[in-house]
């Protein structure tokens, strides 16, 4: 269960702005095949996210329409699920691996460097949203263990002097693709991460 | 043979191997690619294309060796393919010049600087070849039983034609030749349990589907993995998706489902992607669909993401999941049999247990049975990790020990350290002692024991961790991912989580030793498993580390100094010049002075991360920070 003040993507964005005209047609167009019926909820909601970077409340609205539910059937998933985003991810997202491996291995030592570091706790964006530290549910590359992951690449066997400097640069300015850069056969470890998430 | 399949395998041609080209296997999958496996690839095409040489690569899925990761496999014409990791991008250069280039002395380099092994043709033994020893002689080769895992790694996951060329669909084959009872008879007497931790036999369950009236059914994959620090089956759907299409085109057609969805966790892109492609092809192909091979038979198959729920890896939490609803559990009965997704009856099965399908049905109960005990037949997939050296996937038969996985296998805690203990079963499994280490690997003496062997995995921890704090960080991840319904879960969650972090600052009460107990019997009317199996981590660390249980309650004393409130870092040499970086680094810049004065740490700013110990162990000590002879002051 995930509380909307404690969750994975932070505190819930109360914001009840509506979409750009740019972003409802982008939208609609991304929900153009998908068929009505509470069982394709899931697959709508990941489309909205992976056309916007994040699921904002007025896309709710479009999916409950275009699926012939109510809101609140949309509302309720969509807030339950901690990987569709309520915020729009940053520019640079650090995210913290919480699993067990890492744990054992000086995972919340981690976190606590970060989160001071950064001056954000998990689940937030630092300032002017230009950086995020939000939480990681173990995907099970242990052997990178104690990892973070910069924009879903991972940075692993980190020590924690290692997180304190890493957390520093991203403080002073430098992006995750800049840290670590992605290859030219870059594949994507992490669900899919449109880079800049767009406001309405 | 049906015609139909003898077409697609003569279509399909030989297994790939390198004829008259040397044969470059990469292994991309999620592990690989967190050691930089795509870096690799990038530079080995550059490398290779600048070079003039020709070599065909080619993508495949992972052999296990997770710690050995990125790791790549050449094969030259005539010769036995050679595993090499790891193989950093940086080291590509020096790589090709010493496997490709002349003489080993000549080119400067030498490949067995890499080498892991030689690999058989056979995928399991090899004889060695120019000072490579066998793969089959390396410890953490040489005692597994790679069924499932056989094509795993060797061929690329997202060609029909590598799977088929393999063998797959053989299975599927030989099911349409068989009534649907037979199948689920045939399954049943090999033994082919649960591998999600229940254990229950596949072939049984089947048939309480196939009893169950009407032409709409559903099979459903569980690929929820949630248990973190388990990815057996992430590595199987990542390296060989066909295996599993297989087995859920059998299960459908042992109980007269025609329709199938995997249900992915979201945490898994590159499964999705990888089973989607692998769904598309065989439909393709017409090894799934409305007429499988020509026989006017059914079973149509879609894969669904998730979206981070751990409670929809339980079958009635994920048939919520999959009807678009929050992922919450239901009491059973009805069971999934009865009324499954959309009301429809359903059957659940964790990926891995449809993996062995296949081969089962090709090769007999009688075979099946050869590895494993009487609870549970056959081999299983483990994934190991924590403090050890060799991070990875094998395959075992069930009842072999579990001191040879961690300690032979796995290659124990690294640097000689000393093993504490073991998590198996992910967040509801629980915490074993490492006086433990010799249970054989099934489900009785694990029980036994009061913990879970559950789907695979196991995570060995040394003495930097600590019971107390485990248990703590188990309750937190249930508290967290408890669906909200019924009260008893969550509500008693909270109070595990917020009884144990007050243990861990320093406010142990005598009392809380038996209120902890009266937490577990409360949750255990919890509805489902989720609730019911949260107190497993604190429940045995009172059983198997009752001692540093009691230190923390009684003592306000932490053994292995991982629980941060019961600890203080203090400076003990002032002058060390290690300290200036530490002070630099500090999070809270809570060490003051300079190199002159000598420096100190402000305990009021300190938030006892260690940073400092690390950087200048022999400048800082890790204390008691409520020392026993503080209490009685002179």
């Amino acid at each position: 269960m995930r509380c909307v003040t404690n969750g994975a993507n932070g505190g819930e964005r109360t914001d009840a702005g509506d979409l750009t005209p740019a972003q409802r047609d982008r939208v609609a167009a991304a929900l153009a095949d998908v068929e009505p019926g509470k069982g394709n909820l899931l697959p709508a909601l990941h489309r909205v996210q992976h056309e916007l970077g994040w699921v904002p409340r007025a896309a709710m609205t479009l999916v409950a329409r275009r699926l012939g539910i109510s809101e609140a059937q949309v509302y309720g998933p969509a807030t339950f699920y901690s990987e569709f985003r309520l915020t729009p991810p940053p520019a640079s997202l650090l995210t913290w691996c919480s699993g067990p491996t890492c744990r054992v291995l000086g995972g919340e030592r981690i976190k606590l460097i970060l989160e001071e570091t950064l001056d954000c706790r998990l689940g937030e964006n630092g300032p002017n949203d230009d950086y995020g530290l939000w939480l990681g549910q173990c995907n099970g590359t242990c052997e990178q263990a104690p990892q973070v992951w910069l924009n879903g690449r991972v940075v692993g066997k980190l020590g924690l002097a290692d997180a304190a400097r890493l957390a520093r640069r991203l403080r002073d300015g430098e992006t995750a693709d800049a840290i670590a850069p992605p290859p030219a056969d870059a594949v994507e470890i992490q669900p899919a991460l449109v880079r800049r998430g767009e406001t309405p | 043979m049906s015609a139909a399949y003898e077409a697609l395998r003569a279509e399909a041609g030989p297994p790939r191997e390198a004829r008259e080209r040397p044969l470059l296997r990469v292994d991309l999958t999620t592990s690989s690619v967190a050691a930089g496996a795509d870096g690799t690839l990038s530079r080995l095409r550059e490398s290779i294309a600048a070079r003039g040489l020709d070599v065909e690569i080619v993508r495949v899925g992972s052999l296990g060796l997770s710690f050995a990761e990125p790791t790549v496999e050449l094969q030259r014409p005539g010769r036995l393919p050679v595993v090499y990791g790891p193989l950093p991008a940086e080291e590509v250069e020096d790589f090709l010049d010493a496997v490709l280039g002349t003489a080993r002395s000549e080119a400067g380099g030498d490949d067995r600087r890499w080498a892991i092994g030689v690999r058989g043709g056979d995928g399991q033994a090899g004889e060695g070849q120019e000072g490579v020893p066998p793969l089959s002689a390396h410890p953490f080769w040489a005692p597994q039983q790679r069924r499932v895992m056989e094509l795993m790694g060797v061929i690329d996951p997202e060609s029909l034609s590598e799977a088929l060329a393999g063998g797959r669909y053989a299975g599927l084959d030989r099911a349409l030749e068989m009534e649907p009872r037979a199948i689920c008879d045939l399954i049943e007497a090999a033994g082919v349990g649960g591998r999600g931790g229940g254990g229950f036999p596949a072939g049984r369950k089947w048939k309480f589907l196939l009893g169950a009236p009407g032409p709409d059914k559903y099979m459903l994959c569980n690929a929820d993995e949630g248990d973190p620090g388990a990815f057996v089956n992430r590595i199987l759907m990542e390296s060989d998706p066909h295996l599993v299409i297989e087995g859920m085109a059998i299960a459908g057609l042992a109980t007269g489902a025609e329709r199938g969805v995997v249900y992915i966790r979201d945490e898994y892109p590159l499964s999705v992607a990888r089973m989607q492609r692998a769904v598309d092809e065989a439909a393709a192909a017409g090894l799934l669909g409305g007429d499988l091979l020509g026989s006017g038979r059914a079973f149509r198959l879609e894969v669904v993401r998730g979206a981070g729920s751990y409670v929809c890896g339980e079958e009635t939490g994920l048939i919520a999941s999959l009807e678009g609803l929050r992922g919450m559990p239901k009491i059973r009965p009805p069971f999934p049999a009865q009324r499954g997704v959309f009301g429809l009856p359903s059957n659940v099965n964790n990926t891995e247990t449809y993996a062995h399908v296949p081969p089962a049905l090709l090769h007999g109960a009688d075979w099946y049975r050869e590895f494993g005990t009487e609870a549970d037949a056959g081999t299983k997939m483990f994934s190991i990790g924590g403090a050890l050296r060799r991070t990875g996937i094998v395959e075992v038969p069930f009842g072999s020990s579990m001191r040879e996985l961690l300690e032979e296998i796995g290659g124990g805690v690294p640097d000689g350290g000393a093993a504490k203990g073991i998590q198996p079963g992910g967040p509801l499994g629980g915490l074993l002692n490492a006086d433990d280490l010799g249970l054989d690997l099934e489900r009785p003496p694990f029980t036994e024991r009061g913990v879970l062997l559950g789907s695979g995995g196991l995570i060995l921890f040394d003495e930097r961790a600590c019971a107390v704090d485990l248990a703590l960080y188990f309750s937190e991840f249930c508290e967290d991912e408890s669906c909200g319904r019924c009260t008893t879960c969550h509500g008693g969650s909270q109070r595990l989580v917020e009884m144990l972090g007050r243990i861990t600052r320093g406010g142990g009460r005598a009392a809380d030793l038996e209120r902890l107990g009266v937490v577990d019997r409360t949750l255990q009317n919890a509805n489902c498993l989720h609730g019911q199996f949260t107190p497993y981590a604190i429940r045995a660390a009172l059983r198997h580390f009752r001692e540093e249980v009691e230190l923390h309650v009684l003592e306000r004393r932490c053994p292995a100094r991982a629980c941060r409130g019961l600890i203080r870092h203090r400076v003990t040499d002032a002058s060390d010049p290690a300290l200036a970086e530490a002070a630099a680094l500090c999070p809270t810049e809570a060490i003051s002075g300079d190199d002159a004065s000598g420096r100190a740490i402000d305990e009021a700013a300190c938030v006892q991360c260690g940073l400092c110990a690390e950087l200048a162990p022999a400048a800082v000590a890790v204390e008691d920070r409520f020392p026993v002879a503080a209490a009685a002051p002179a």
